[in-house]
């Protein structure tokens, strides 16, 4: 008996550790009637909390997409997969997502730019079209010559560093205090920052921080020593919550302007910061502020829908950006599906993108080119500002 | 030579030090106890910090409500973990029950996940949201509580080992639990003790943390790494060599951010973890274990 149990108890938990690398996948069906098309999002593991609102952005879109019909009369069968933020296991399911599921076309890059950058050789190997819903620009960069199957539906914080330029020197800021992260997302634009700033006259100071850090006042000390006028945080973890705790402790009241980058855009983190957070403004994409912004725009309809069928999918959950992303990436291929008339060569596909014109989607008015596969430019961002209960648009 | 600075860096290695010791003595109590390494120790950080601040955010209670029920399920979980190491009857050397507790560990992660739904949460500190100004530098008023609360758990450890019957009862299960049971006290009963005491400690370390940053499923792992590595520092089992050691690894770790390049700031608990385990294996402070033949 004590054997017995002891065994169940060995069972019980080697299947807890695999339960975390193993997916469900949609259906065992590969007939004509069906497009497969794979997903992963880490929606277990460091980056869960943001994996999870990527697969509900996706998930949404496949419903949407089935409820009206699917594809020239073909339903999307979704196949998805969690690779818990780990980029060995992302490998293998993708090879799993080809080999054996038979996917026909991959959305979805794990939730982390290095599973992307490791995905993209494994599509653009087998001629498979691969949507990304990952921040890296390296990805698709450079499109035409490197990765003429991949694109992404983010933003490239090349872009996101030229709005926030110009946003300085509106405000006539001269004086940066940089604090990315560590990770490939905070120094891809520590990389960025300090290539295009001094060109634009504005000194920038760094410091970087661990992502894991508890307690970043000996950086912003050093940084202070710089007397900036502004400090810009850059990461996606909540370690930008404690960075705006350290920077109200340090510098008491001064009316320094406090920053974050697009990657911090989430409405949980502000409120965790307290009074700490009121004030902080970000780049962002307009998601967050669709019900401020012009009507004209066409971009605030499709926000508005979005918002409004997110919340009613998900118990009236409000949807963040990366959820946006997630939705964009299906929807921009499942119109260039539309546009194959439901052939999924990788090849035709990327035809497909590339000739869609203006793709109005969450986050912006995506303009795919054979030379740009990321799509998005200065006009799709919008700065706002946290007013300590919602973000505002800034002026 | 800017002062403001190297206080602010003092005071960064003191808030983080804190917290790392009181994981380090919490990793002491269970290897007095039962010679094995605790792994779930990080856990019950997360576990402490976490539920204190979701019972905070969800149910509206006054924040040292929210602590006192977060100590009592940590501490539950705790006896929960003893159950789940020797309920069985089939572990009994230190090195089973070690490679155990990772197994338990992850198990309470993967629960974690699901009960908060990944997301992170905030609890206010006891003591307000105001700064400390010290000569030019500036810390949370929460730093302060938790250096005390890390010196008060030494001090109460120290006496509780020395002093008290159960405390030496502990510490004699350490050395010989056969013959210790021989003279008619179960192992169990000591173990659970220590289980009891060392998730106390965990999540009084966890509702000290989550007043500095936020709390989420994933707090707990790296932090029971940073603990381990202050209780080897220090001497494991030697509640003021983990006091010590803690306070330590946070200057170092404070002093890579404030001086060097933070991107190094977590390597240095490891590059630290190393040195000792190489040049002093039972810490700056422990004493080699003296064996009778």
């Amino acid at each position: 008996m004590r054997k017995k149990i002891s065994t169940l108890l060995t069972c019980s938990v080697l299947l807890a550790l695999s339960a975390c690398g193993l997916g469900s996948s949609g259906s065992d069906t590969d007939s004509d009637d069906t497009i497969k098309i794979g997903t992963l999002f880490s929606v277990s593991g460091a980056g869960a909390n943001l994996g999870d609102k990527m697969r509900k952005g996706a998930e949404l879109a496949v419903k949407q997409v089935n409820a009206d019909g699917g594809i020239d009369g073909k339903k999307i069968d979704w196949v998805f997969y969690d690779p818990a933020g780990d980029t060995s296991t992302a490998v293998q399911q993708t090879n799993r997502m080809l080999d054996s599921d038979g996917v026909e076309l991959i959305v979805g890059g794990g939730g982390s730019s290095g599973i992307a950058l490791a995905m993209d050789p494994i599509t653009s190997g087998r001629g498979v079209a691969f949507i990304a819903t990952e921040g890296a620009r390296q990805i698709v960069e450079p499109a035409a010559e490197a990765h003429p199957l991949t694109f992404k539906t983010t933003f490239n914080d090349t872009v996101m560093v030229e709005r926030l330029i110009a946003f300085w020197k509106a405000h006539d800021i001269t004086r940066v205090a940089f604090m990315p992260d560590t990770s490939s997302f905070g120094q891809s634009a520590q990389e960025e920052l300090e290539r295009l700033a001094p060109e634009a006259g504005i000194k920038v100071f760094t410091a970087a921080f661990d992502p894991a850090a508890n307690d970043l006042t000996p950086q912003v000390k050093r940084l202070a020593g710089n007397d900036p006028q502004a400090y810009l945080a850059w990461t996606i973890t909540p370690a930008g919550v404690t960075f705006l705790k350290n920077l109200r402790s340090v510098l008491g009241d001064s009316d320094v302007m406090v920053m974050h980058g697009f990657g911090f855009v989430d409405d949980r983190y502000m409120q965790q910061a307290g009074a700490a957070s009121t004030g902080t403004i970000l780049v962002s994409p307009k998601l967050p502020v669709w019900d401020r912004i012009d009507a004209s725009d066409p971009q605030q309809p499709v926000m508005e829908d979005f918002a409004t069928a997110y919340a009613e999918e998900y118990g009236g959950e409000q949807p963040n950006v990366y959820a946006g992303q997630a939705y964009d990436a299906m929807m921009v291929a499942v119109a260039a599906l539309r546009a194959t008339g439901g052939d999924t060569d990788g090849e035709k596909i990327a035809d497909a993108v590339e000739a869609l014109g203006t793709h109005v989607g969450v986050t912006g008015a995506f303009k795919f080119t054979a030379d740009d596969h990321s799509g998005l430019t200065v006009d799709d961002v919008a700065v706002i500002q946290w007013d300590g209960s919602r973000f505002v648009p800034v002026e | 030579m800017d002062t403001g600075l190297l206080i602010q860096v003092i005071l960064s290695g003191l808030s983080v030090g804190a917290i790392y010791a009181l994981v380090a003595v919490g990793f002491g109590v269970i290897f007095n106890a039962t010679g094995a390494i605790n792994f779930v120790q990080g856990e019950y950080v997360m576990v402490g910090g976490l539920s204190a601040a979701m019972l905070y955010e969800a149910w509206d209670v006054p924040v040292l409500v929210a602590i006192v029920a977060a100590v009592a399920l940590t501490v539950l979980l705790g006896v929960l973990t003893e159950f789940g190491l020797l309920g069985f009857g089939r572990l009994r050397t230190p090195a089973s029950i070690t490679i155990a507790t990772i197994a338990i560990a992850v198990i309470i992660k993967g629960a974690a996940m699901l009960i908060s739904d990944r997301d992170t949460y905030a609890l206010p500190s006891v003591l307000g949201a105001g700064s400390l100004q010290v000569w030019g530098a500036s810390t949370s008023r929460q730093t302060v509580l938790n250096l005390l609360l890390a010196v008060v758990a030494v001090v109460a450890l120290a006496l509780f080992f020395q002093r008290t019957k159960l405390g030496t009862t502990l510490r004699a299960a350490a050395g010989d639990s056969e013959t210790l049971q021989t003279f008619g006290v179960s192992y169990r009963t000591t173990a659970r003790w220590a289980f009891v005491i060392a998730a106390a400690l965990g999540a009084v370390a966890g509702a000290g943390l989550a007043p500095l940053t936020v709390m989420s499923f994933d707090s707990g792992t790296l932090l029971g790494l940073k603990g381990f590595a202050a209780a080897m520092l220090g001497g494991l089992g030697n509640p003021r060599g983990a006091l010590a050691g803690g306070l330590m690894l946070g200057i170092a770790e404070a002093v890579m951010s404030g001086y060097g390049a933070a991107a190094y700031a977590d390597v240095v608990a490891f590059v630290v973890l190393l040195a000792i385990l190489t040049l002093r294996p039972t810490g700056m402070f422990g004493t080699a274990q003296a064996v009778r033949t």
